[in-house]
């Protein structure tokens, strides 16, 4: 699942980040896992918006990986503010794990 | 990986409520291992004997629902979509059981049904009540009431009224409430909280937790709803059986009726196994999938009574049936869970507020897996060879059978609170 931005050149970099944000006990970052689903970049303003979800509401591991998002983000973006917005609508499915995501399930 | 400790929009049941109960759990499992190896001769008696009895309250109140309590505090807000309404509750919840759990043990192992017994079965229903209220508050404030939450939710209720015949036929014991003396309603009772509390339970909260494990495309909720109607109507029918009689053909819905719930179950996470993508299922997930075969194991055991018997006096199948239950599906999901559960809310513990300080070790490297494949090795042999000396009342397997079982124990409980003291290993 591609993640929607409005700066490509700085969600690179931002992706670069995020794939070190592993959810334990999958052992699979949260990038391949297809629970990020935005970055919005507020250049105006220096904000970074995070927009993911979590393989269930209420995931026990939720508020680490949560935590973990924004200080991977504030190592790659010093001088932002980062915000992590969880959203359940669309919920997470297995179709979401991308094709390396599913190659590393299937190791 | 990071890990930070910022303000966070989700916040968890706290771990100091969840923790007390793994550990009760754990040792409880412990001292019913110890009091049969010192006892194994109960298992060659009737059913109704002060060792067994302790020795099956010390498993079905000690290790199964103070675990399942234990968990389910921290595993409810998934399956709700909602907070835990109280800690407190859950708190008085778990001081309640245990202290009341002991007493009555202690109780059975005396086979003295005085004051102790009963303050000890007044202790356990609050705890009971303290959980059923939390759970309920928790219910309303919440808008999703899918079919996982509706089976834990029921189970609960069962588990009440288990707790609350309990109470009653302690009291019996000295001052007659009811028409026939205690022993008359221990199948009821039985029936109350291993069909309506802990088969409930288990498949509402296994049908979410096993199937979320191997990351299953599949989803079947018309297939667990019919699941839940055929328990809950084989427990109702059963009752109602129980207290109105009924022929030979008539004690066989209930059966049937658990049966086809049970055979659903199995079949739906089967189909969920199908459909898994993570195709490498870890040891503990396959103890879990083993749990629900082993279910079937007490029905054949109960089909197989009624059929040949066609009446529950034959001793040593009585006792099988109930070993089954406890040492088998409820254990063997139990030693799985624990290590699906337990390493992670230790590990948020250990290391959510330590902020990207360096790389924190995986969930599953707080406890030693070579020790947990030791602890199902022995608690696969152990069920066995103590099934096998019930069946002979040959003595000499019920103790190799009851020692590998103490083993089990004994290798759980060094990767419980290996895990529960588990530092930071971050400098």
């Amino acid at each position: 699942m591609s993640v929607a931005t409005n700066n490509e050149l700085k969600s690179t970099i931002a992706l670069t980040g995020l794939y070190h944000v592993i959810d334990p006990e999958i052992g699979l970052n949260i990038v391949d896992l297809g629970l990020v689903y935005e970055i919005q970049f507020n250049e105006d303003e220096h904000v970074i918006t995070v927009i993911m979800t979590l393989t269930t509401q209420f995931c026990p591991m939720g508020e680490s990986i949560v935590d973990a998002t924004k200080q991977a983000m504030q190592e790659s973006f010093l001088d932002y503010e980062i915000k992590v917005e969880l959203i359940f609508v669309p919920a997470w499915s297995p179709d979401m794990i991308s094709e390396e995501g599913n190659t590393f399930l299937n190791g | 990986m990071f890990i930070a400790g910022a303000n966070s929009p989700i916040k968890n049941t706290d771990y100091r409520v969840v923790l007390p109960f793994y550990a009760y759990a754990a040792l409880a499992f412990l001292v019913a291992t110890v009091l049969m190896m010192a006892d194994v001769g109960a298992f060659t008696q009737h059913h109704f004997n002060a060792k067994a009895l302790a020795i099956t309250h010390t498993m079905a109140l000690g290790w199964g629902t103070m675990m399942i309590l234990g968990a389910s505090h921290q595993l409810f807000p998934v399956l709700i979509e909602g907070k835990l309404h109280s800690n407190t509750l859950a708190y008085l919840s778990f001081i309640f059981g245990a202290i009341g759990i002991p007493m009555l043990v202690y109780a059975f192992y005396t086979f003295n049904f005085g004051l102790v017994a009963q303050a000890g079965a007044i202790a356990v229903n609050l705890a009971v009540i303290s959980y059923l209220v939390n759970l309920t508050i928790s219910i309303v404030q919440t808008k999703k009431h899918n079919v996982h939450a509706v089976s834990a939710f029921t189970a609960v209720i069962w588990l009440l009224v288990t707790t609350l015949v309990g109470l009653l036929l302690v009291y019996n014991f000295q001052t007659p409430i009811f028409t026939q003396a205690s022993i008359h309603y221990l199948s009821l009772h039985a029936h109350l909280g291993i069909i309506g509390w802990f088969l409930l339970m288990i498949i509402g909260v296994g049908a979410r937790l096993i199937p979320m494990f191997l990351i299953s495309k599949y989803e079947n909720q018309k297939t667990l709803w019919w699941i839940y109607w055929l328990v809950n109507g084989g427990l109702i029918s059963f009752i109602i059986i129980f207290i109105y009689g009924g022929n030979f053909l008539i004690t066989l819905i209930p059966v049937a009726l658990i049966g086809a719930a049970v055979i659903l179950f199995g079949r739906f996470i089967y189909k969920a196994y199908q459909k898994r993508i993570r195709k490498k299922v870890d040891e503990q997930v396959q103890t879990s999938m083993l749990s629900v075969a082993l279910i079937g194991v007490p029905l054949v055991i109960i089909i197989g009574v009624i059929l040949i018997f066609s009446t529950l006096g034959n001793q040593q199948f009585v006792t099988l049936y109930g070993f089954t239950i406890f040492f088998g599906w409820i254990t063997a999901i139990i030693l799985g869970m624990t290590f699906k559960t337990l390493p992670f809310i230790v590990w948020n513990k250990v290391y959510h507020d330590i902020a990207g300080l360096g790389k924190t070790p995986n969930p599953k490297e707080l406890f030693k897996n070579n020790i947990f494949i030791a602890n199902i090795i022995s608690y696969l042999l152990g069920f066995v060879i103590l099934s096998f000396g019930i069946i002979n009342s040959n003595i000499i397997a019920l103790n190799i059978g009851a020692g590998l079982l103490l083993l089990n124990a004994l290798l759980y409980n060094i990767n419980v609170f290996t895990i529960l003291f588990h530092q930071s290993k971050i400098k």
